[in-house]
């Protein structure tokens, strides 16, 4: 019987192409912009109902289906394209068959919706993976961008790394920050690391302790860290709530922080040209010595 | 490797297989490096104050899932005497045996979850879990 | 199973590269404090890298060895702690605050030479 409708429905699947295309062209109104033309919109149908078909004689391949739902994600289409027009399809191709036998019994009739959701189920349901696939690959890769925004790590120079904290900080996010502070320092084999928590709006208990616990964790793989860009409201906050950060290196800005790193480091900035001497030569440059 | 799976902890090296097991599904259930250690120390604390205190007993670990979450179970389960008074061993640096008292409060804090239960006479059972992020 | 130290001038350089067991932590101490007494050294650097758990009891243990060299006149900077066991450090409580610590062994020797003095 199954093998009998698949007959019918490729002998007669011009008609069935044709009523279907027809159909389907209403979707265009309410799902499209008007920047796909009418072209391409055509052409994928066609290219639709195609798959479609070579899937029913194939005895239900998929291959093509593969490619073409591929083809739909990157055109960024709806899934409800696919899933109204599969939809469609079943709807037209039963109709057509129903008008076109003589005798139609309730048997007769529940095997030809049998039949019809034979074909067009696997197909939905490759599609609507392909899909949901391409949803978690990007959810995933927005994901990561997230974390790494949410903790980045700044080698400025040989020996030191800063790490600008910036936004709300909960447990979840100490965690991360903490991880990642610890495995850039030895990536960048950091001897001193400077966070910076001038972009922190409020720094609470719990924040407070998730960065101490941070600077300790540091100290322990070797590395020196200082907190920097306490702002006055925050240094008020920190002795108000009874926060003790004796044991913490901290000072107010990044600049400040940065001097002491390098001092740490043995190191110190000096101007290659003292700015006095700078200005005589600018003035006999002038003068056309 | 089944998801439920006991290690028996009688010998000072059992602490050791028990660790490397809990490291083992920690990192086939796909959790951070991070994780993985926190998990095999958790094990190792809780491992050995059995070989310690309770003298024998096991720690047993289940994989489980929901449908929004995945995590792992551990559990460390003695017959040994109990505990009396479960707030104070919670404490750190609360000890009996010269330690640093750090295992009991530390476990509650590398994993997610800890529930803690025991009976003077009957034994004591530790249940915690830890969610893969 | 024993941990090898090795002397160079008066230095006492360890690598710990097995998984720590008990009874080897415990080994560990006694040979190191032999070795103090028997070669006079007065630095030492025990590089951690290859290191991937450190419990209660190994940190006990550690943190003991430390405080008895430094009885008998060694300095002791640990060296590579991974960042997944400062972390589960961290979260047992356990601060090591007054041990010195270092990057690598490189560094390690250059603490001893330089801040410690020795
Ligand atoms: N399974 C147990 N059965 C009976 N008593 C226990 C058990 N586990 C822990 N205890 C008691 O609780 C105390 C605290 O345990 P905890 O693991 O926190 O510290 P510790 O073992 O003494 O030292 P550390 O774990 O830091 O080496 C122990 O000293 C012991 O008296
Ligand atoms: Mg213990």
């Amino acid at each position: 019987m199954n093998s009998k409708l698949i007959q019918i429905a490729i002998e007669n699947s011009d008609t069935i192409v044709q009523m279907w295309l027809e159909k389907i062209d209403s979707l265009k109104v309410d799902k499209f912009s008007s920047s796909t033309s009418d072209e391409l919109f055509e052409n994928t149908n066609r290219e639709f109902v195609n798959v479609i078909f070579t899937s029913i004689k194939q005895q239900g391949s998929l291959i093509e289906v593969v490619a073409f739902s591929e083809k739909i994600i990157t055109l960024g289409w709806p899934l409800s394209y696919i899933t109204d027009g599969l939809q469609m399809f079943r709807r037209v191709t039963i109709d057509f068959i129903l008008s076109n036998s003589d005798q139609v019994d309730t048997s007769f009739f529940s095997e030809l919706l049998t039949s019809v959701d034979r074909w067009v189920e696997p197909i939905i349901h490759q599609l609507i993976n392909e899909y949901t696939g391409s949803w978690e690959h990007i959810l995933s890769i927005q994901r990561i961008a997230l974390q790494e925004l949410s903790a980045p790590l700044i080698p400025v120079t040989d020996g030191i790394t800063i790490m600008p904290l910036i936004g709300t900080i909960d447990t979840e996010r100490a965690k991360l920050i903490m991880e990642n502070l610890l495995e850039g320092a030895i990536k960048h084999n950091s001897e001193v690391v400077l966070i910076d928590i001038t972009g922190v709006p409020v720094v609470d208990t719990m924040v407070a302790h998730h960065i101490i616990q941070a600077a300790e964790a540091v100290r322990l793989i070797g590395a020196t860290c200082i907190l920097v860009g306490i702002r006055p409201e925050i240094a008020q906050t920190i002795v108000n709530l009874g926060i003790d950060l004796t044991n913490l290196p901290t000072k107010s800005s990044l600049k400040k922080g940065f001097t002491s790193a390098l001092e740490i480091t043995n190191r110190k900035i000096v101007d290659l040209k003292p700015k006095e001497d700078g200005i005589e030569e600018m003035i006999k440059s002038l003068q056309g010595e | 490797m089944s998801p439920h799976s006991c290690v028996k902890i009688r010998k000072e090296w059992d602490i050791v297989s028990a660790r490397q097991l809990g490291r083992e599904m920690a990192k086939k259930l796909g959790f951070s490096t991070v994780d993985q250690a926190r998990i095999a120390t958790a094990v190792s604390e809780l491992a050995r104050n059995i070989y310690l205190y309770a003298e024998e007993g096991q720690i047993c670990f289940e994989v489980f899932e929901t449908i929004e979450r995945k995590g792992l179970r551990m559990g460390a389960f003695d017959t040994g005497p109990g505990i009396t008074d479960i707030s104070q061993v919670m404490q750190d640096g609360y000890t009996t045996s010269g330690g640093l008292g750090a295992g009991l409060p530390g476990v509650k804090r590398l994993m997610d979850e800890f529930d803690i239960q025991s009976e003077i006479g009957q034994g004591t059972q530790i249940k915690t879990v830890k969610w893969v992020r | 199973m024993s941990i090898p130290i090795l002397k160079l001038y008066n230095y006492l350089l360890i690598s710990i590269q097995t998984e720590i067991d008990d009874k080897t932590a415990i080994q560990f101490q006694e040979d190191l404090l032999d070795k103090i007494h028997k070669t006079g050294a007065t630095g030492v650097v025990i590089d951690l890298t290859s290191v991937e758990i450190i419990d209660s009891f190994i940190a006990k243990v550690l943190g003991d060895v430390i405080t008895m060299s430094d009885l008998m006149g060694a300095k002791v900077v640990l060296t590579g702690i991974q960042p997944a066991v400062a972390i589960t450090l961290i979260d047992l409580g356990i601060h090591m605050q007054k041990v010195a610590t270092a990057l690598d062994l490189e560094q390690g020797l250059i603490k001893l030479y330089q801040e410690l003095g020795v």
